[in-house]
């Protein structure tokens, strides 16, 4: 187990600087960042200037060689923009992201789990019906249009909640419902599917037979059997919560993670995208590693050797 | 005895409980839709940044809610040839506090003038004809210009107030942290992404222009609908960049005051007339552009009527002459012109359309002004650009990749000047001009170099007339079509007067409709419970 750990781990630093590398190249093959920062009317000697201060003017293999080794000493760099260490910049706003990612995926669970297992009990019933349909209208609308449409109408006719902003629990609502929504289809479909071929297995039927409860069966058996796939599904879309939730994270002016990486996307602040990058690639492995640890707590047939 | 306790006792909650509901009820909420990045004025660019820095540093000169440019932290100035030289003499006014309680000196100004010409100034140029900051006392300074710069007046001067000792003290970080200038507002909090918290400079020096209001909560909430939103419950009481289709519902709104005023920028096309392959070096070509698209309609129907639709230059700006007016639309002239200039069966030529939220609808405007252009036979190969890849694209070093026609914008300013704007996409490309330049012309090379050089105003009103009528004949420097408009809201539970400079969001004059009113949900409530209850 303990080669098996450290083997993914390398593997995952390879995939880090792989990441950063495409990265790296990608961003600066798209503009010159100097012409962000300074304004129209600058010179040619202006942007000369400009360049040779953030060390823009080096070689592209010379300035990764330096990235590389400034980041192994902890230091990712300054951005451009915020005139402050990239890292930090990131990393307080993770506090952010974490929170509205767990509670996403928290949400998710309590609508899916539910959903998923009384739809494959009662197959071609009216829960199985309305779970599909529930399925396909998650998997047909974006989270951001669902969080206008929660903004619209939980927000702003019936004033239950918060249009926006982050400090209570009520803020956290609506954002988390946004996120959550679209790994809601995903999930339910997913644990019908499995749930269904799990209740038809022999086992299943032998409990059955010794006359173990129905609820028992589904709950306690043929659930931790049907979470092996589900548990992928958690692993993914929470490290895509973590990276990925910009664009609920601006339409709830939510300061997280995702929001402030992708601006520095569109402004060419490369430390902070640099800074970003491996938090999340840093994030996709550490979730994955998990991932695949789990698989042996909940089947334990499963060994990683 | 436990009597005489629990009176006390409830005095004291009581009085806690009005101390804080009279902390509370000094405090306004606004949404700003853009956050400034930098808040440190040597280091800041202009737009966006301008939002936070007018709150906290003030310049030499200011601009009034009437667009007129008068004296700020300058008491007097003048502006004369001496020798070889231009000097530029500025008398500061005296006993002006920093929030610190330091007093303004000119050495502060001299401070502040190193940093702003040090290369990591994002506005070293503006100071590429001054030689040099001269103190002469703590209140007069002399800046010696090798040429005189015409655009350094619409710069209120460029210099700002930064308190030197302090900054030498806590350093750049310590002041981007925690701003400290001469500004009406006060530096108390910020949590990047979320908010800014600011409240009133006691000892601010200009009692008329000095905020009533005890603080101010300014909320970032990029996403229109949620910034409306947010206004309709009650969670702020103040918006900026009221999207310009609901500009109208919020004029119908009981309570509300809505008012769209002109911004700072100017938007055209760019059209390369440099490249003697390209049709459009063809002033005749240029013309047919010009008569090809309807943009009045584009200013009613695509940006909801929220532009000044400008020939050259929009009404205020320096160089304004009603009688020059836009070229009018005429498919039909347009497909005339072509086939004059050798192009009966039209021309096929690349299109750049800047996609931003740094103004509203821009992309759709672009969409509909190269569909126009299609009608009449000048068939767009599109191609959809950010902000980034557009002023990669734009500025002059990535010639030729801008090899037709692009949406573009340069900034006038508030009263506009167009020196700037000309002397960076009229004046052909070379040294300090013509940054983004896609013409060239030695006539209006003289032009424009003489208005930068022309410091009396009304030969420059003139001169500058000139400039924009022959501009305009000539298509040169790119086709203008309209002048964004930018709408702010707020209730009538607040009073406020805007100010132009940060685009009209500093927040100068800003306060309480009513005195002792609690502004927020809850503070409407009360004021709706007071008026039910007046007779």
């Amino acid at each position: 187990m303990r080669r098996y750990i450290l083997h993914r781990l390398w593997q995952g630093a390879v995939a880090v600087v792989g990441a950063l590398l495409i990265v790296f190249v990608a961003q600066r093959l798209s503009g010159d960042p100097v012409a962000l920062l300074l304004p129209m009317d600058a010179t040619e000697a202006d942007f000369e200037a400009m360049r040779s201060a953030l060390g823009l003017d080096r070689p592209l293999p010379v300035q990764f060689v330096v990235f590389l080794r400034d980041a192994l000493l902890g230091d990712f760099g300054h951005s451009y923009l915020w005139n402050m260490p990239a890292m930090d910049l990131v990393l307080e706003r993770l506090p952010a992201t974490l929170e509205l990612a767990l509670a996403g995926l928290v949400f998710a669970l309590a609508l899916a789990v539910p959903l998923g297992v009384l739809s494959a009990v009662h197959r071609g019933g009216w829960i199985d019906n309305a779970a599909k349909l529930f399925a396909m209208l998650g998997q047909a609308m974006p989270g951001f249009w669902v969080g206008l449409l929660l903004i619209v109408f939980v927000a702003v006719q019936l004033q239950w909640l918060p249009a926006y902003g982050r400090g209570t629990v009520g803020h956290l609502v609506l954002p988390a419902i946004a996120l959550g929504w679209y790994p809601v289809a995903a999930m339910t479909r997913t644990l019908r599917s499995a749930m269904l071929d799990i209740m038809q297995s022999d086992y299943v039927r032998m409990e059955r037979a010794i006359g173990l409860p129905e609820r028992a069966i589904v709950w306690r058996f043929a659930l931790r059997n049907a979470a092996v796939p589900l548990v992928t599904l958690i692993g993914v879309y929470f490290a895509n919560m973590l990276g990925g939730a910009f664009v609920i994270e601006v339409v709830f002016a939510w300061p997280g993670v995702g929001r402030a990486v992708v601006e520095a996307v569109f402004a060419r602040d490369f430390p902070v995208v640099q800074a970003g990058v491996i938090l999340a690639a840093v994030i996709f492995v550490v979730v994955n590693l998990i991932v695949d640890l789990t698989y042996g707590l909940i089947d334990p047939r499963i060994r990683h050797e | 005895m436990y009597g005489c306790l629990s009176a006390r006792l409830f005095r004291t909650v009581a009085l806690a409980f009005l101390t804080a509901a009279a902390a509370q009820a000094e405090e306004m909420v606004v949404a700003f839709g853009a956050e400034p990045t930098q808040v440190e004025p040597t280091r800041a660019t202009a737009g966006v940044d301008a939002y936070f820095v007018s709150l906290f540093y003030e310049q030499l000169l200011n601009v009034s809610p009437e667009l007129e440019r008068i004296d700020w932290l300058a008491e007097s100035w003048s502006f004369e040839p001496v020798g070889d030289e231009h000097i530029l003499s500025v008398k500061i006014r005296e006993g002006v506090k920093f929030h610190n309680g330091d007093t303004l000196s000119a050495h502060d100004f001299r401070f502040a003038f190193e940093r702003q010409r040090d290369p990591l100034s994002r506005a070293a140029g503006r100071f590429r004809y001054v030689r040099d900051l001269v103190v002469r006392d703590d209140h007069r300074f002399d800046i010696v210009f090798r040429e005189p710069d015409a655009a350094f007046v619409p710069w209120n001067l460029a210099l700002w107030a930064i308190p030197r000792r302090h900054f030498e003290a806590v350093g750049e970080a310590g002041m981007q942290a925690h701003p400290v200038g001469t500004g009406p507002w006060k530096f108390v909090s910020r949590k990047p992404r979320e908010e800014l918290v600011v409240e009133r400079f006691e000892d601010y020096w200009n009692a008329s222009a000095k905020p009533r209001a005890k603080r101010l909560v300014i909320k970032i909430i990029p996403e229109d609908t949620t910034r409306v939103a947010a206004f309709k419950t009650g969670a702020v009481d103040w918006i900026d960049a009221v999207p310009p289709a609901q500009v109208g519902d919020f004029e119908a709104m009981p309570g509300v005051r809505t008012v769209s005023l002109p911004g700072p920028n100017n938007l055209y096309l760019g059209l390369n007339a440099v490249d003697p392959r390209s049709p459009l070096a063809d002033v005749r070509v240029r013309r047919a552009v010009a008569h090809a698209i309807d943009t009045d309609a584009i200013v009613e129907f695509v940006v909801h009527g929220q532009g000044i639709r400008t020939a050259q230059l929009a009404p205020g700006s320096v160089g304004y002459d009603a009688a020059l007016t836009p070229y009018r639309y005429d498919p039909g002239l347009a497909r005339a012109l072509l086939a004059e200039a050798g192009y009966p069966r039209g021309i096929r030529v690349n299109c750049y359309n800047l996609t931003t939220p740094r103004e509203p609808n821009i992309k759709e405007v672009g969409e509909a002004v190269f569909a126009f252009l299609g009608a009449a036979g000048i068939r767009c190969r599109v191609h959809q650009m950010e902000y980034g890849a557009w002023i990669n694209l734009l500025r002059g070093a990535s010639r030729p990749t801008m090899d037709g026609i692009v949406s573009a914008m340069w900034g006038h300013g508030l009263p506009a000047d167009p020196t700037d704007a000309w002397s960076g996409h009229l004046h052909t490309a070379a040294d300090n001009w013509g940054r983004n330049s896609y013409h060239s012309d030695p006539a209006f090379d003289r032009l424009v170099e003489e208005l930068r050089t022309t410091m009396d105003p009304g030969a420059r009103y003139r001169l500058a007339s000139r400039i924009a009528r022959l501009k305009h004949e000539q298509v040169a420097g790119g086709l203008p079509t309209y002048r964004p408009l930018i709408s702010l809201a707020w209730r009538d539970t607040l009073r406020f007067r805007p100010w132009p400079a940060a685009g009209w969001r500093s927040m100068y004059e800003i306060d309480l409709a009513r005195p002792h009113g609690r502004v927020g949900s809850s503070a409407r409530a009360e004021l709706l419970r007071r008026e039910r209850l007046a007779p």
